[in-house]
């Protein structure tokens, strides 16, 4: 069977999307764990000096830049088509790939996070029960 | 009145462009979840064109591991995984903003901008190039080789259905092999393949001995050249024999070349001498093994007046065997051997456990592994052995 990739974008025209990417796992407090939607995880600053990033989530800061990815990478979605007398999906519905964003660059924290010691930090905003808190990656 | 920047976008633009000395609020989105539809595809920037021009699709049976092809290559997809959180950034959505642009101060926090987060990518697909898999392309057209059967069973069936297994069109393989069209083309080009009523075919080796003694016959009858052979007088003769059109053409095609720079009229066709030897030399050994002296002499004896055979002609087709003093030449043909060379290597040294290079080579010499040399095939699958300086070295299995 044949799965086509297919691409509405028409070229040079595919949306860029970003990624920010840390060492680690952001995890929830229990209590809004599954309501996550619309939460803050944290603040992405850009210094003045040489484009170094900041990205405080809790209270930890971790610090990174924006590195081209050596490969680009497109964003895919996988769309079920249904038969025309098909009311739901079933084995034999096709499946197509949908080109919908094209990925250059990525936002990369790979340094140990620093632990902020003062709970205010000029850059962190302080929202009601702020729901992030870092756990990095040994 | 300054002009309000990043006021309330919420996607990747906000984050690629952001100033220095300035800060963003990255949130999960409204909308974050799973989404396992949505999947990740690293590949390189000259593949980007084909991608963008729907020029690319996924190829394989639901039990076999998917390929991307593009037209002309085949790469195999897999996914990396990865232990870091790669949050993932849509662009803004504009058809979704519901606010109007506010007036925004960069020092202003009630009204920082957003970027939001749709997904955690838990990783990201990634294309090695492969050879193409071209195995199952002969096993389906074996199913059911054109020969003398079909012909009568379409003059017998008059007005009836010809029953259609094992029947493959263009669009039939191309949903079955996984390989490029060029790559899918390149190996029915291989195989002989011949495309009747619209239907991919090999044709049986009995079948197509006659066609060809058929044509001999004609030659030396009307005095033809084997350089020269006029193509609608070959064609036109060996319709009237009952062989349909296509597969008389066929026939020079497999067993000729056409002649260049020949004025307008008919083609003229050269016989390949050394595809027309070895069609016969297969005909005598398709019964079991000879004895070199047995096999020689029926070889000349078979061959056309006036070819020369020559035993080079049947390298990677044939093997000699010693058996006391006595040599013994079999059928062994490199194109009844797997393509993939895991499988190929162990065949061959199932036959035989020790092979000199010059019997070797014409067994691997058409394998084909992306970013692997020949060299790098035999390290890999072979262990090289000399037993003395002067000795030809040898090679077995690993």
């Amino acid at each position: 069977m044949q799965i086509k990739v297919k691409c509405s974008c028409g070229e040079g025209n595919c949306p860029e999307w970003a990624i920010v990417e840390l060492q680690g796992v952001v995890e929830a407090q229990p209590a809004v764990q599954d309501r996550l939607q619309n939460l803050e995880i944290g603040v992405l600053c850009r210094s003045s000096s040489q484009g170094n990033y900041t990205f405080t989530v809790g209270y930890h800061e971790l610090t990174g830049s924006k590195v081209p990815l050596k490969k680009p990478m497109l964003v895919l979605k996988k769309i079920k088509l249904l038969g025309a007398n098909e009311k739901t999906e079933s084995e034999s519905s096709r499946v197509e790939l949908e080109v919908i964003g094209i990925i250059r660059h990525r936002i990369l924290f790979k340094a140990r996070p620093k632990a902020l010691i003062s709970s205010s930090h000029p850059n962190v905003k302080e929202r009601m029960g702020a729901p992030g808190f870092l756990v990095p990656n040994e | 009145m300054e002009q309000p920047l990043f006021c309330h976008r919420r996607g990747a633009e906000a984050v690629l462009t952001l100033q220095p000395n300035t800060s963003i609020s990255i949130a999960y989105h409204p909308r974050f979840g799973p989404h396992d539809d949505l999947i990740l595809l690293e590949l390189d920037e000259k593949l980007i064109p084909d991608i963008l021009h729907e020029r690319v699709t996924l190829r394989g049976q639901p039990d076999e591991d998917a390929v991307l092809c593009t037209q002309l290559k085949t790469y195999a997809v897999k996914f990396v995984g990865t232990s870091n959180s790669v949050f993932l950034i849509p662009p803004s959505d504009q058809s979704v903003s519901h606010e109007k642009p506010l007036d925004c101060d960069e020092k202003d926090h009630d009204k920082m901008v957003i970027a939001s987060v749709i997904k955690v990518a838990p990783g990201s697909m990634e294309l090695i190039e492969v050879a193409p898999r071209l195995d199952k392309l002969k096993l389906l057209l074996s199913e059911n080789p054109y020969g003398a059967d079909e012909v009568i069973e379409v003059e017998d069936l008059e007005g009836m259905e010809k029953i259609n297994t094992g029947l493959y069109r263009w669009d039939d393989l191309i949903e079955r092999v996984q390989a490029s069209d060029e790559e899918l083309r390149s190996g029915l080009r291989a195989l002989s393949a011949v495309e009747i009523d619209g239907y991919w075919r090999i044709v049986d080796e009995k079948y197509m001995d006659g066609i060809l003694n058929m044509l001999f016959h004609n030659l030396i009858l009307n005095d033809w050249s084997y350089n020269a052979l006029n193509e609608d007088e070959v064609v036109g003769v060996l319709e009237l024999d009952g062989y349909p059109r296509k597969v008389a053409c066929h026939c020079l095609q497999v067993y000729a070349s056409k002649v260049d720079g020949v004025a307008s009229g008919s083609c003229l066709w050269k016989l390949d001498e050394k595809r027309v030897c070895l069609h016969f030399a297969r005909g005598i050994l398709r019964g079991g093994k000879k004895k070199m002296e047995s096999f020689m002499e029926e070889w000349i004896r078979k061959v056309p007046e006036g070819m020369q055979v020559n035993f080079n002609m049947l390298e990677g087709e044939v093997l000699i065997e010693k058996l006391g003093i006595e040599s013994w030449v079999y059928a062994f043909s490199v194109s009844s051997l797997p393509s993939t060379p895991a499988d190929r290597f162990s065949i061959l040294f199932r036959e035989r456990q020790k092979w000199e290079w010059k019997d070797l080579h014409p067994y691997i010499r058409d394998l084909s592994v992306p970013g692997l040399s020949s060299d790098g095939l035999l390290l890999k699958y072979t262990r090289r052995t000399q037993p003395t300086l002067d000795a030809e070295p040898v090679f077995s299995a690993r």
